[in-house]
């Protein structure tokens, strides 16, 4: 019935495509020919509309006719133009920025326009550049990674430690792509500032649920970076001195203004300082990192771009400890359009990340890196005014070296250590429709069809009655299990394949013209985790991929919205609830060790995990004062049964909160202009304390107070709050001069919390008496940058 | 090797930061717990004869008072070889001793505790240990090149998997460091490993200075015994910190066989071992 009912639907569509014309074109930024994504299309007195992709691309469909088309975009003024729409057409828009011309409009985030209401799109947050540039930041550093935090739903485990979690999920639940390409560790100096250097950056996306069929491999969520295209318009130069890092960013249009470029380059420079300090002269702690893109247009149907990220961190204390880490990325993509409604988009894109560590207290050093090459060829078909597809398919080549030894002199006590190198394909197949049912109702429906190759090339471990982790039951722990025999597998060969079938299913229904309720199903796989069984995250976790004895993460999320604009749009409201289930979330043993270890398969059990909660968004779009209040209430568990190895599983089996489980998240952010010279922002955050393993014993051992751990995070560090400041001074310009100043002060932590990051239990030496000790990573920071575009 | 790459991490991650304060913070309580330490250690060169097993319960984590000897046990140590018995004395002050243990390289040995009704049972082997070849003192061993260092070296037999304890005990402290060392990554050569103090620019005398004395011991332990004591050292160093793993339950090898939710914390060991006492010059 559903079936005939929807073929109906599509057989309509085309009866009625026959009398219709096509308007097609590009929207772009007209200062600088930056491509706007997401700018609004529409024909004025009519609910037929399109929105840009991320090529700034919109194709839009009507019945013969005159028609006054309206494009917008938030922050930029709107254009109209009339069209006589007896053919098709093509017409390509250039908006100007609001702000320069008219105090009392203030960007901020998303747009909240006619459509979006009414797109089935939900659970999505989207960040433009600018705003992100305008929220305040430790030491004027400003960062993707904590801008992000302060939306509901997203979290992390505190200062100082990596990557993000967002609906109580883990931070290798993330899929964080920058131009397409996947970055596997998004932090600089072990989680303090991020990877993305923001002067490069144009908007990014983050979807939280709902994730549109064309992403997969992360159950939790996609965090899509887009760089700039370059100023297509003139040469241009932006920059930046703050007190950990300066920037540089060039960029100007190339082959007489059929292409242009984008060169940002970002470096620290306390280990310059460090030279000078007597204490720290031997010391070297620094990061940097180089953005690149370019494009070129070959004709008005073909184009092509090519972008590209390089970024380390390089650390070498005193010799001793030498360690060096990043991401490398790169992708090169070829925009076709086939026709007035056929947009494609072919991508080759390679990302690496590796680290190394050398010890020379112990004469070792130790290298992993994980390596993939992904094509992607993405299809966008604007069918009719009713319905536009999006299909395409991709696949991934993956090569994990988990880790090498070398003794780096011939008296080193180490012997060289090789673990097995691991290689996988991944492979998707997807096709997703946005629907207009009726006018209130839109529908987006996809398929994601998911194939996981676990590729031969190494031998695998096999275990006394296939078992790799067994239950001790005498002593009441898990243990190794009893290694068999070894299986060779040849390059030729898969030792697992993994299918799975992804429906993704979203609907919005429009209550009036300014309100709408949205629900959403999203299943999705995940062939990739990282191993981490540390509190935080760290540049050493190792990804291992699925296979014979870790199978795929799978999440079901159910979602349902409200949205309302009021006040002509000045405010709007998102009231989300989600739960979602994760099945084959793995966990770690007690005294599990996963470094150096070829069989990662005896440290962990197969678990589940599920999470819920209730998240509100409250934004003020314009007007001096712009800015959101976020609330978020939420649980997130997991449990882990004991299954084939026997025994209860960990913590007797009973779920427990995982480290992301913040009941409370609250937090507000406020822009607020006073005069073309002087802005201020602030952030504020509440958050309850994170779930950690406290002592709830002590006893005498060997002269030692030894401390007994209680159940698995049944305690809770104290509530997390800060509050930061910023001002930023602009003067007059010059208008004799191209140079444009700008001046940020800032102050991080304005009452100085001292927020716990860790408490650790020890005794003490000297005194043998045992102590809470707590570790805060950033009291008050005052921070001063300044910014110049020349 | 796991706790190399991770101190130096804490090592990088304390360069970066260092607001660490002590606080008060209310933790759970559990019900109080026997616990063994049945260690029955053989010096090289010695018979081995005297020896100890301590019994205590557990008290709360911020309880200062460690007053809580056991009394009213009876241990008995069983050769499963030779059928030898051993009944251990009691003391009255929660030691239990004798004087005629024979110590067997190899041999299996049971332990038997009776408390509060309650029986406790443990079987370990009592393992081996190579000698102690040379002690080295130096500048460039340790982390710190301006600090004195002490190194010990022994040879690594190539042929079996060796698990080692070892114990550094500066004369005067009030706690000694252990390290546990599985030959995993360095099976079959010669092996060292060094012992050094933090340098505090507060307290002239917290390094090592020449006339400190040190003694160290090395221990021949089994796997099973290096699996408890990696953890145990794991979380009496670090429990809680950022790279420290999420902190578990650590069992040892002893049992209640009457109630066996009522675990016992502790262990039942038995291991030759070598010590040296060294002045530093």
């Amino acid at each position: 019935m559903k079936q005939s009912l929807l073929g109906l639907c599509l057989l309509f569509s085309w009866v009625v495509t026959a009398q219709n014309f096509t308007v097609r074109g590009k929207v772009k930024d007209a200062k600088n020919g930056e491509t706007l994504m997401g700018a609004t299309v529409f024909l004025k007195g009519t609910t037929n509309g399109a929105i840009t992709n991320n090529y700034g691309f919109y194709s839009l469909t009507a019945v013969k006719g005159n028609y006054t088309l309206v494009v917008s975009y938030m922050g930029y003024q709107e254009i109209t133009k009339s069209i006589i729409l007896n053919e098709n057409l093509e017409f390509n828009f250039e908006l100007n920025e609001l702000s320069e011309s008219l105090d009392e409009v203030v960007i901020t985030a998303d747009e909240p326009e006619r459509i979006s209401i009414k797109k089935p799109q939900m659970s999505v947050s989207k960040l433009k550049a600018s705003t992100i540039k305008q929220m305040p930041a430790v030491l004027g550093e400003v960062d993707v990674i904590k801008s992000i935090q302060m939306l509901p739903g997203v979290t992390n485990n505190g200062e100082g430690s990596p990557g993000f979690n967002v609906r109580g999920g883990a931070v290798d639940q993330n899929l964080v792509l920058l131009d397409e390409a996947i970055i596997y560790n998004t932090s600089h100096f072990f989680g303090f500032f991020s990877v993305f250097n923001n002067d490069a950056i144009k908007d990014i996306k983050l979807y939280k649920g709902d994730i549109p069929a064309n992403f997969g491999g992360r159950v939790s969520s996609v965090l899509d970076v887009h760089q700039k295209d370059g100023n297509s318009k003139q040469f241009a130069l932006t920059g930046g001195i703050g007190l950990i890092s300066s920037r540089l960013t060039a960029e100007a249009p190339l082959f007489s203004n059929k292409g242009s470029f984008l060169i940002a380059g970002r470096s620290s420079y306390a280990h310059l300082f460090m030279k000078g300090m007597d204490e720290f002269k031997d010391d070297k702690i620094s990061f940097y990192d180089l953005n690149l893109k370019t494009n070129y247009s070959i004709n008005k149907n073909n184009k092509i771009y090519l972008s590209g990220y390089f970024g380390r961190d390089v650390f070498d204390i005193n010799n001793i400890i030498k360690n060096n880490y990043g991401n490398a990325s790169g992708n090169l993509r070829w925009n076709h359009i086939f026709n007035d409604k056929l947009f494609s988009n072919l991508s080759l894109i390679y990302s690496k990340y590796d680290y190394q560590i050398v010890l020379d207290f112990v004469e070792l050093d130790w290298v992993a890196d994980i390596v993939n090459y992904n094509l992607k060829y993405d299809f966008k078909y604007y069918l009719n005014n009713n319905l536009k597809l999006d299909f395409g398919l991709s696949s991934i080549f993956y090569n994990l070296n988990p880790g090498e030894v070398k003794p780096t002199s011939a008296s080193s006590p180490v012997n060289p250590l090789k673990l097995d190198e691991k290689r996988a394909l991944e492979s998707g197949l997807y096709i997703s429709a946005e629907h207009k049912i009726s006018n209130k109702l839109t529908a987006q429906y996809g398929l994601r069809l998911s194939r996981f190759n676990r590729l031969g090339g190494q031998p695998i471990t096999n275990y006394l009655n296939n078992l790799p982790v067994v239950y001790n039951n005498q002593f009441d722990i898990y243990e190794a299990g009893e290694a068999t025999s070894e299986t060779n597998f040849s390059t030729n060969k898969s030792i697992k394949t993994f299918n799975n079938l992804e429906p993704r299913l979203g609907l919005s229904y429009q209550l009036n013209q300014a309100s709408s309720i949205k629900a959403s199903y999203t299943r999705s796989a995940q062939y990739l985790h990282l191993l981490s069984n540390t509190t935080s995250v760290t540049p050493v976790d190792v990804w291992t991929p699925s296979g014979k004895f870790i199978k795929p993460q799978l999440s079901n999320q159910y979602a349902l919205g409200y949205y309302k604009n009021f006040n002509n749009q000045k405010y709007t409201l998102e009231l989300e609830t989600y739960y979602k289930t994760t099945s084959n979330r793995i966990d770690y043993i007690d005294g599990s060790d996963l470094i150096g270890n070829n069989n990662i398969e005896t440290e962990i059990l197969n678990g589940e995990a599920r999470a819920y909660g209730l998240e509100f968004l409250l934004r003020k779009n314009t007007g001096k004062l712009t800015g959101w209040l976020a609330y978020t209430l939420s649980k997130s568990e997991q449990r882990t049964l004991g299954g084939n190895a026997g025994g209860p599983g960990i913590n007797n089996g009973n779920w427990y909160n995982t480290p992301y489980d913040r009941t409370h998240d609250v937090s507000v952010t406020g822009i607020y202009k006073l005069n073309d010279s002087w802005s201020f922002s602030a952030n504020a955050v509440f958050q309850t304390g994170r779930p950690v393993t406290y002592p709830n014993a002590q006893y005498q051992y060997e002269g030692l107070s030894i401390a007994s751990f209680g159940n698995r995070n049944e305690s809770r560090l104290p509530a997390y709050h800060r509050l930061d400041v910023s001002a930023t001074y602009k003067p007059k310009k010059n208008l004799n001069r191209k140079l444009q100043g700008e001046w940020v002060f800032g102050v991080y932590n304005a009452y100085n919390r001292r927020n716990a990051a860790s408490i650790s239990f020890l005794q003490n030496q000297d005194t043998g008496v045992n102590e809470a000790n707590r570790l805060s990573i950033f009291g008050i920071i005052p921070s001063i940058t300044y910014n110049f575009k020349f | 090797m796991q706790q190399y790459i991770k101190s130096a991490i804490i090592l990088v991650c304390i360069i970066l930061t260092s607001c660490e304060d002590v606080i008060d913070v209310t933790v759970p309580t559990s019900a109080p717990r026997l616990v063994i330490e049945a260690s029955l250690d053989w010096q090289k060169g010695t018979t081995g004869n005297n020896q100890t097993v301590k019994l205590s319960t557990s008290t709360p984590y911020f309880e200062n008072t460690t007053n809580s000897a056991v009394t009213n046990a009876t241990v008995t140590v069983t050769n499963e070889n030779t059928g030898n018995v051993y009944n251990f004395v009691n003391e009255n002050n929660g030691n239990y001793t004798i004087n005629n243990f024979q110590p067997i390289i190899g041999n299996t040995y049971s332990l038997e505790i009776i408390y509060n009704n309650e029986i406790y049972t443990a079987t370990e082997k009592m393992i081996s240990v190579s000698p102690i070849k040379r002690v080295e003192q130096s500048l460039e061993g340790g982390f710190d090149d301006d600090v004195l260092d002490v190194s010990i070296f022994w040879d690594d037999p190539v042929d079996e998997e060796n698990y080692y304890l070892l114990v550094f005990y500066e004369q005067g402290d009030i706690v000694a460091t252990f390290e546990d060392f599985p030959d995993e990554f360095v099976n079959g050569n010669e092996l060292d490993e060094f012992f050094e103090k933090e340098r505090d620019d507060d307290d002239e005398f917290e390094e090592f200075n020449p006339g400190d004395v040190v003694e160290i011991s090395l221990y021949g332990v089994s796997k099973q015994f290096d699996y408890y004591a990696s953890l145990l050292i794991e979380q009496y160093d670090s429990a809680g910190d950022p790279f420290s793993t999420i902190p578990g339950k650590l069992k040892g090898n002893c049992v209640n066989i009457t109630n066996p939710d009522n675990v016992p914390f502790g262990y039942f060991r038995l291991s030759e071992f070598d010590k040296v006492v060294y002045t530093f010059q």
